[in-house]
């Protein structure tokens, strides 16, 4: 136990840990949005006019909408399995923090579509309709109106999903995903010391109590600017 | 810009918002419509706007025929007009100058000319040096005044104001209607205005049309349509006119049988003592006072007439020669 609280590798074991974590998370933040955010568009403008909807579409919008919810209700484990030979597709090997990075994103992917609609949807109909009535194009209204109407919540919806991601990154540890969740399992419960699991829980904590903390400042400050 | 509308036609499901209405709303003027809760106003002025698309019937700006564009010839076509809101509509992500700035931007016009026409625009509303002014801090007449800017930005030849006042106090009411009066002489436009208050038509609008239950009942120059209304709609939006009821003072308690109305010139002459002369008629004055249309001012007297109906009838037909106009109460509403 006492050797275990002092085994000097520790220290670089757990730097190493986090940064394999941050860079999964990093990514995967990036590439789900780049997944969701047409998605989450797509949903919204599809939606009824009643939604907020412009370009109401109702087959269109459930068929996408039940595609998004499959996905959803797939357990993230579950998925990282399933999505296992299209890591080794992409990346060539499925074990590893790269590897980890596509089930993650994709996993995320539909989680932001839904965050994204629902943002969208608090945007002000009457202020959608003004923009339509001087002419604006389908795009501009998504560009210019929706997006920048919805920006307070949309921030506070990618804070959610780094802190979502942050836990899906731990449990991917499980399957042979690097960071923090792979340290915690293989030194902590596998070779039972507690001092790796008691740590990385310890750096989990503060990142998801630090992504919180800068998405609620953007979130205030922009909504103290209007 | 004149707007004719023919027969137009908007159902929802089994209701009947827009039944057959045809129009012709004069270039240059301040157009009134008017119309209680559910007449179907909103409805119409989406179709008068090309916000929406009537089921049957035709609109056209000049010549133009705009109820059947293509989705570019829609944008294109809504870029030439201009609204605003009861509930402003303003863009919270802007400022007031960027707000300004939507409408040229979206059609990709300069960014040296965009400010300068920003600056005329503040300028023109009376908000000059708060266009860095984040929206949620002016005042509700203010944001209408950024509104108004936003919607005369790309110099439109038609304005619609969808009950535009209906959220202000009656001095920003007011303010805000002698902005639209005065911009509308200085560019020539076109205004249709929307609304459920006669205040906003007496004080504002050259003609006025009435609107109920998807029909339009009466039209024409507010001054008529203010001293000889025909539809009991009409009648009722004058009876709640608040300014008009405390400007005519009573003397009794019972109405008079005869209303009368002095209109212009009229106002002048000592009529009704030279119709007493002439006939014999009495006149008991029950109630009496001034009330001002749209810069007209007009004197309204209830009086009964005496000492018979003969005489009664001979003295109303004289003062309707004199251009005083007189509305008998009927028997069966008392």
């Amino acid at each position: 136990m006492m050797e275990a609280l002092f085994d000097p590798r520790m220290l670089s074991l757990v730097a190493d840990a986090t940064w394999q974590t941050v860079v999964m998370v990093f990514l995967s933040t990036i590439f789900s949005m780049i997944l969701g955010l047409p998605i989450g568009v797509l949903l919204h403008v599809t939606s009824s006019e009643e939604q907020g909807g412009i370009i109401p579409h109702p087959v269109f919008y459930n068929v996408l909408s039940r595609i998004v919810n499959i996905l959803r209700s797939f357990p993230f484990i579950i998925l990282m399995i399933v999505l296992m030979p299209l890591s080794r597709l992409i990346i060539g090997t499925s074990i590893g923090t790269m590897a980890t990075v596509i089930p993650l994103s994709i996993a995320a992917a539909p989680f932001v579509a839904r965050i994204i609609e629902s943002a969208l949807k608090e945007v002000d109909p009457g202020v959608v309709q003004a923009a339509k009535a001087m002419g604006s194009t389908n795009w501009q209204i998504i560009l210019k109106v929706l997006i920048p109407e919805a920006m307070p919540s949309l921030v506070s919806g990618v804070t959610l999903t780094i802190i979502n991601l942050i836990g899906y990154s731990a449990m991917a540890g499980a399957i042979g995903g690097g960071g923090l969740g792979d340290l915690a399992i293989r030194y902590g419960y596998q070779r039972f010391s507690p001092a790796y699991m008691v740590c990385a829980v310890v750096v989990i904590i503060v990142m998801v109590e630090l992504i919180q903390f800068i998405g609620d400042r953007i979130s205030a400050r922009l909504i103290a600017k209007r | 810009m004149e707007i004719r509308l023919m027969n137009l036609r908007r159902n929802y499901g089994s209701l009947h918002a827009v039944d057959d209405v045809s129009l012709v709303i004069p270039s240059n003027t301040v157009y009134g419509i008017i119309g209680r809760s559910g007449a179907g106003k909103s409805t119409l002025v989406r179709l008068i706007s090309m916000l929406e698309k009537p089921d049957s019937g035709e609109v056209y700006y000049n010549e133009k025929r705009v109820d059947n564009l293509s989705k570019e010839g829609l944008i294109e076509e809504r870029r030439r007009i201009g609204m605003i809101f009861q509930t402003f509509n303003l863009f919270s992500s802007r400022n007031a100058e960027e707000n300004i700035a939507y409408p040229m931007e979206i059609c990709h016009m300069d960014k040296a000319y965009i400010h300068k026409r920003t600056e005329e625009l503040l300028e023109l509303v009376g908000l000059e040096g708060r266009g860095k002014a984040p929206i949620s801090t002016l005042s509700g007449g203010q944001k209408q005044r950024v509104a108004i800017a936003r919607a005369l930005a790309t110099k439109p030849s038609i304005l619609f104001c969808d009950e535009a006042t209906s959220a202000l106090d009656p001095q920003t009411t007011r303010s805000i209607l002698a902005l639209i009066k005065e911009i509308q002489k200085k560019m020539n436009l076109t205004v249709v205005m929307i609304t459920h208050q006669m205040e906003v038509v007496r004080d504002a609008c050259d003609r006025v049309a009435v609107l109920d239950s998807g029909h339009i009942v009466e039209e024409g120059l507010v001054s008529d349509i203010f001293s000889s209304p025909k539809s009991d709609v009409t009648k009722e939006f004058l009876s709640s006119l608040t300014n008009v009821q405390e400007s005519i003072v009573r003397w009794s308690k019972e109405g008079g049988h005869y209303t009368l109305r002095f209109r212009g010139n009229s106002t002048d002459e000592p009529i009704i003592s030279s119709v007493s002369f002439s006939t014999g008629a009495v006149f008991n004055i029950r109630a009496a006072g001034v009330q001002v249309v749209n810069g007209e001012e007009m004197g309204v007297m209830m009086a009964d007439i005496g000492p018979d109906e003969e005489t009664a009838r001979k003295a109303a037909a004289m003062l309707r020669e004199k251009g005083v106009l007189v509305e008998e109460e009927k028997k069966e509403a008392r």
